[in-house]
């Protein structure tokens, strides 16, 4: 509860710096004030779990396991725009707020224990997302992806919330726990199924599953890069745990009405994504593209409601997020440099600035799940409890489908490895690596020391 | 402990100051840093050693850390320092230290030198690794370790491709006996659950277990004891290993690594003397391979290749003794044979350094007169392998022979007539090579010397060690207790000497021993000395004897048994399954649909968003069909 609270001051905080004349600072004010909120939430690992506000949020550790890394995942993200925002120093302490917004609204995601709650954590955090994808002014496909992904998204609203209705309407509770008692009940009313299938189509939209996906290039392409890490990694993974909390705790007793759609949105989210990513020329868009087809692994997680469930999808979303902000920075420092995200951008740069093309390296490694880096044990938890579950056949689709992935990873660790084409050197700021180091170095204590990213 | 973890680890700092800066060092230095990590080796097993003899040392056995944990099954990296490994230290570290040192000499116009040292060091760790580990698994490091150093060795002048194909021979052969040391390894860890050897001892004391496991189990070790240790049928690639530099010959595939077959059972003994039925089989084994090598060593002219038959001969004596449950004569013959076997290799090879390069005794002769050092120190230890008393090798084969004619009179006669055929050979090499007249060309004559001090002085520590070898094994009646019987007691607990034999039996033995061995001489010296006969050229041999002299045709027997229907069936496989189909459909024809489906799918992108919300209510509709009616 506190996590959410003072987020929400240090983000109103960030638009009083403004006026204050505090600009120069408010990177260095933001880091330290989430390090030192994220050190507060690690205090509630194993002490807290209590509802607050009349309900409204509850504090377990699973909430608090996602809500460490979303302020992991923020921290990174907000050390990367010291560099990415130089040529719009005047804007900064808005966006800075905005993508504070943002962080509250997915704490909101991963801790509500009310459908209320659930909107609104859903609506600040996308809200946030549309003023962010148009950050880039003059470009205009930074425009266009904003104006898609609001008018996409206000639709993926009405029909989120029609489904809340129709639940409100059946069960008479906003209330998950009563939602869930009733959905467990005698013969719940059809209106009841309808009503979650509105609410699944939602979130499939929001993290970007087949055939909902459309949005996800083109917002992903046109957006500033930092904004698509941000999109990618924390929208995704609050998204994710919502979608778990309401579909793998909170419906698990609806019956297996929506078992199969899920399978086969996972199945087709994996196939579209990869086939999609491979023909690929720009780094950044196929990177959206794995993005689909992750949402598709972690989607098998929604799949299995059963005490391994949500480690799994925890520690996949420990190695998801931190191998693509890894595989952000390096690509937004040669972007950068280069003024290109496509892949020929990255030609000669093991030569150039060999320590970043190791990082880069080693996230493309990871997030196509070769140990001993987490990806590997991502892949492997999930689709080991997938196969315990009964999906074997799509299990073996899904690893089928991620040894085609290495295809588009390791095309650009082939560039970067390759000749140079000219001499010029690269020196990329230092915030850049260091935040991929860090990702990076996560990543493999995670490969080495799996049990550490539990939830217990 | 941290004197072990020194005697370990030196060595392997040896190796990676070699292995990694050894090219920007000075050859001197490269040397002398390696052959200083194995004398620091040598000095903390001598305090070891001698404690053991003294009496003041315990056996140390120690779990360093838990090395594999997996459900029930945990297995440590332990090590275990007791009388057995000991000794075995002693071989490999000071045989090892004077092969170090002889290698500056012998070594010193290589342009590789580092990387020579280096992987002796690397050799030289494994081998500790080996004897020090106190499990199977342990070993079996140190097993497959000393493999891929041999391998490396051999093939260390690696531009010469028959050498390379000896070092991989080699190493596909030492495969094949690994595999069974891995199955008798698996099949302990499954039936005990444990690869610790006293944690095996107590299991196999404690519960009964089916004859039919542990003969398994000790034919499956022996398997891969035949492949390290050259046994038939898997010896060939021994002789070929002779392409490796001669102080690796000496050091590896005479002195230690070969006989690391025979430590396997000494360590395991306890096992393999609750199967008797695989003791007779090694024996059986041991007996032909010493009688077989011995033979083919008889028309060999290769100094090299007598020289490594006749290890392999001598292995068979070995296990042999192994295999009569003789296990304390068998490890003193390691011991004595490492002594003799190691000079008589170093002495070769000053003997080849001084004919610059030359290998074939036709074309020696006479060298006494220019190498006098080198001659003395190989004539002892040909004395010593031939048996004549009082040498060392005379009581160690003496003691095999004895409790071979305890147990089996049929491999006793094989096992003489070994000895009398390596009696003669030996002669015939030393003959040829260092009595008659000079048979090379002018320019070698020229060039004769005897080789440097490097070269000579372990030759004659170990010509020494070679003649007086034999005092730590006298027999009860001359010394008052056999001293290595009483030594590895701890090990061998039902190690029996000679007391059910009556002395008169002995004796008659020994004497029939000397007899044999000075006939096998008698007939060298008259052959080669007062006939002046000279091997035949090549082509000249008929029959039987041209048979022998190709070595009865093994290799070519296991080339078109083996490889040719192996390397035939492979490259069916290849043109059939891989290239045309695996490659040509599964692999390119996945990719080429999977780019097809991509460009497909990539044109559903179009940007606009009409169509991406029409898609999105279309499946919306299509879910809710499907869920509700």
């Amino acid at each position: 509860m506190k996590t959410l609270t003072y987020t929400s001051l240090l983000g109103i905080f960030c638009m009083l710096a403004e006026i204050l004349n505090l600009r120069k600072f408010i990177i260095p004010i933001a880091l330290v004030a989430l390090c030192v909120i994220g050190g507060l939430t690690y205090c509630d690992l194993n002490v807290h779990f209590e509802p607050f506000f009349s309900d409204m949020l509850r504090v377990d550790n699973f909430s608090t396991s996602f809500s460490l890394l979303l302020i992991v995942i923020a921290i990174l993200l907000i050390a990367l725009s010291y560099d990415f925002y130089t040529a719009q120093k005047d804007k900064i302490s808005d966006y800075i707020s905005i993508i504070i917004f943002t962080l509250c609204g997915a704490l909101a995601l991963v801790s509500f224990s009310n459908m209320t709650m659930f909107f609104i954590g859903l609506e600040v955090m996308s809200i946030s997302f549309y003023i962010l994808a148009g950050t880039n002014k003059r470009e205009v496909r930074s425009n266009e992806a904003a104006m898609k992904y609001f008018l996409m998204g206000s639709f993926a609203s009405g029909i989120l919330l029609m489904g809340i209705t129709l639940i409100y309407g059946a069960s008479g509770s906003f209330n998950l726990a009563t939602i869930a008692v009733y959905a467990s009940g005698q013969n719940p009313d059809i209106t009841f199924y309808i009503g979650i299938i509105l609410v699944l189509v939602a979130l499939l939209f929001k993290v970007s599953a087949v055939p909902f996906h459309f949005w996800a290039p083109d917002v992903y392409e046109g957006s500033p890069m930092l904004i698509t890490a941000l999109m990618a990694t924390l929208g995704k993974v609050a998204s994710f745990a919502a979608f778990y909390k309401l579909f793998a705790v909170c419906f698990v007793d609806a019956g297996s009405h929506f078992k199969l759609v899920i399978a086969i949105v996972v199945a087709l989210t994996i196939l579209v994504g990869n086939l999609s990513a491979i023909r690929q020329d720009s780094f950044k868009r196929m990177l959206a593209f794995s993005g689909v087809t992750n949402a598709g692994f972690m989607l098998f997680a929604i799949l299995l409601p059963n005490e391994n469930g949500g480690s799994a999808l925890f520690f996949y979303a420990v190695a998801y997020a931190l191998s693509s902000i890894a595989a952000f920075a390096i690509a937004i420092a040669v972007s950068k440099f280069s003024g290109s995200e496509k892949f020929d951008a990255f030609k000669g740069l093991a030569h150039k600035h060999p320590f970043s093309a190791i990082l880069l390296t080693f996230a493309m490694i990871s997030i196509a799940g070769i140990p001993p880096f987490a990806g590997f044990f991502a892949k492997y938890f999930i689709l080991s409890s997938a196969i315990k579950g009964g999906y074997f056949w799509l299990a073996v689709f899904a690893i089928i489908n991620s040894v085609v992935a290495f295809y588009y990873y390791f095309k650009v660790i082939i560039m970067m490895f390759s000749k140079p084409e000219n001499e010029d050197s690269f020196s990329p700021n230092f915030v850049y690596i260091t935040v991929a180091s860090i990702a990076v170095l996560i990543t493999i204590i995670a490969g080495f020391a799996p049990g550490v990213f539990f939830i217990h | 402990m941290v004197n072990l973890y020194v005697l370990i680890l030196a060595p392997l700092v040896g190796f990676l100051i070699n292995g990694l800066m050894g090219k920007s060092l000075p050859k001197s230095v490269s040397g002398i840093i390696s052959s200083f990590a194995v004398f620091v080796s040598f000095v903390i097993s001598s305090i070891y050693f001698f404690g053991f003899v003294g009496g003041t040392q315990a056996p140390i056995d120690a779990n360093v850390f838990d090395w594999i944990t997996a459900g029930e099954t945990k297995i440590s990296f332990g090590l275990l320092l007791d009388q057995l490994s000991g000794l075995w230290l002693m071989i490999i570290t000071g045989i090892g230290f004077l092969i170090h040192v002889y290698s500056i000499g012998y070594m010193h116009d290589d342009e590789n030198f580092s990387r020579f040292f280096a992987y002796l060091n690397l050799f030289i760790f494994f081998m500790l690794l080996l004897v020090l580990g106190n499990n199977f698994l342990v070993m079996f490091i140190g097993w497959e370790g000393v493999g891929l150093c041999s391998y490396l060795l051999i093939g260390f002048w690696f531009k010469n491709q028959p050498y390379n194909d000896a070092a991989k021979k080699a190493f596909i052969m030492n495969r094949i006996g690994d595999l069974g040391f891995l199955i008798g390894m698996f099949l302990i860890l499954f039936y005990f659950k444990t690869l610790n050897y006293g944690q095996l001892k107590e299991a196999l004391a404690s519960t009964q277990t089916s004859h039919g496991l542990l003969i398994a189990i000790t034919m499956c070790l022996f398997v891969g004891a035949m492949g390290k240790s050259a046994q038939l049928p898997l010896y060939t690639w021994l002789p070929d290993a002779m392409a490796g530099p001669t102080p690796v010959s000496a050091l590896i595939h005479a002195a230690t690594m070969v006989t690391a077959g025979i430590f396997l059972i000494a360590r395991a003994n306890f096992l393999f003397s609750m199967a008797p039925e695989t003791l007779s089989f090694i024996a059986g084994v041991g007996a032909v391979t010493a009688l077989f090598a011995a033979t083919i060593g008889v028309l060999q002219n290769d100094i090299k290749k007598v020289l490594a038959y006749s290890t392999v001969s001598q292995l068979g004596l070995m296990f042999l003794a192994m295999g009569v449950g003789a296990y304390t004569s068998g490890v003193f013959h390691v011991t004595t044979h490492a002594f003799f076997k190691a000079c008589l290799f170093l002495g070769s090879g000053s003997v080849i350094h001084a004919m610059g390069g030359e290998q074939d005794i036709r074309n020696m002769g006479g060298l006494k007169k220019w190498m006098s050092i080198t001659f003395i120190t190989f004539l002892l230890s040909s004395i010593a392998i031939a048996g004549v008393p009082p040498f060392s090798g005379f009581f160690s084969k003496d003691e095999i022979l004895a409790h071979v004619f305890e147990a089996n009179k049929v491999l006793w006669v094989i096992g003489s007539l070994a000895s009398f055929l390596t009696a003669f050979y030996m002669f015939r090499l030393v003959i040829l090579t260092f009595f008659g007249s000079f048979r090379g060309t002018h320019e070698q004559e020229h060039h004769l010397h005897e080789s440097p001090a490097t070269i000579t002085i372990p030759l004659v520590i170990l010509a020494v060690l070679a003649v007086l070898g034999g005092l730590m094994g006298l027999p009860e009646f001359i010394s008052h207790t056999h001293w290595l019987n009483s030594f590895l007691a701890p090990i061998f607990p039902h190690a029996e000497g000679h007391e059910h034999m009556a002395i008169s039996t002995e004796f008659a033995l020994m004497g029939l021993a000397t007899a044999l061995a000075v006939i096998g001489i008698g007939i060298a010296y008259s052959l080669y000395v007062s006939k002046q006969q000279l091997p035949a050229k090549e082509g000249e041999l008929k029959g039987f004897a041209a048979l022998v002299y190709d070595k009865y045709r093994v290799d070519e027997l296991y080339n078109a048994v083996f490889v040719k229907p192996i390397s035939a069936l492979s490259s069916t496989l290849y043109t059939i399954v891989d290239k045309a189909l695996i490659d040509g459909q599964l692999v390119e024809g996945t990719a080429g649909l999977s780019m097809q489906l991509g460009k497909r799918i990539r044109s559903l992108q179009s940007g606009n968003i009409g169509f991406y919300l029409l898609v999105m209510v279309v499946a919306i509709s299509l879910i809710l069909t499907y869920v509700f009616i």
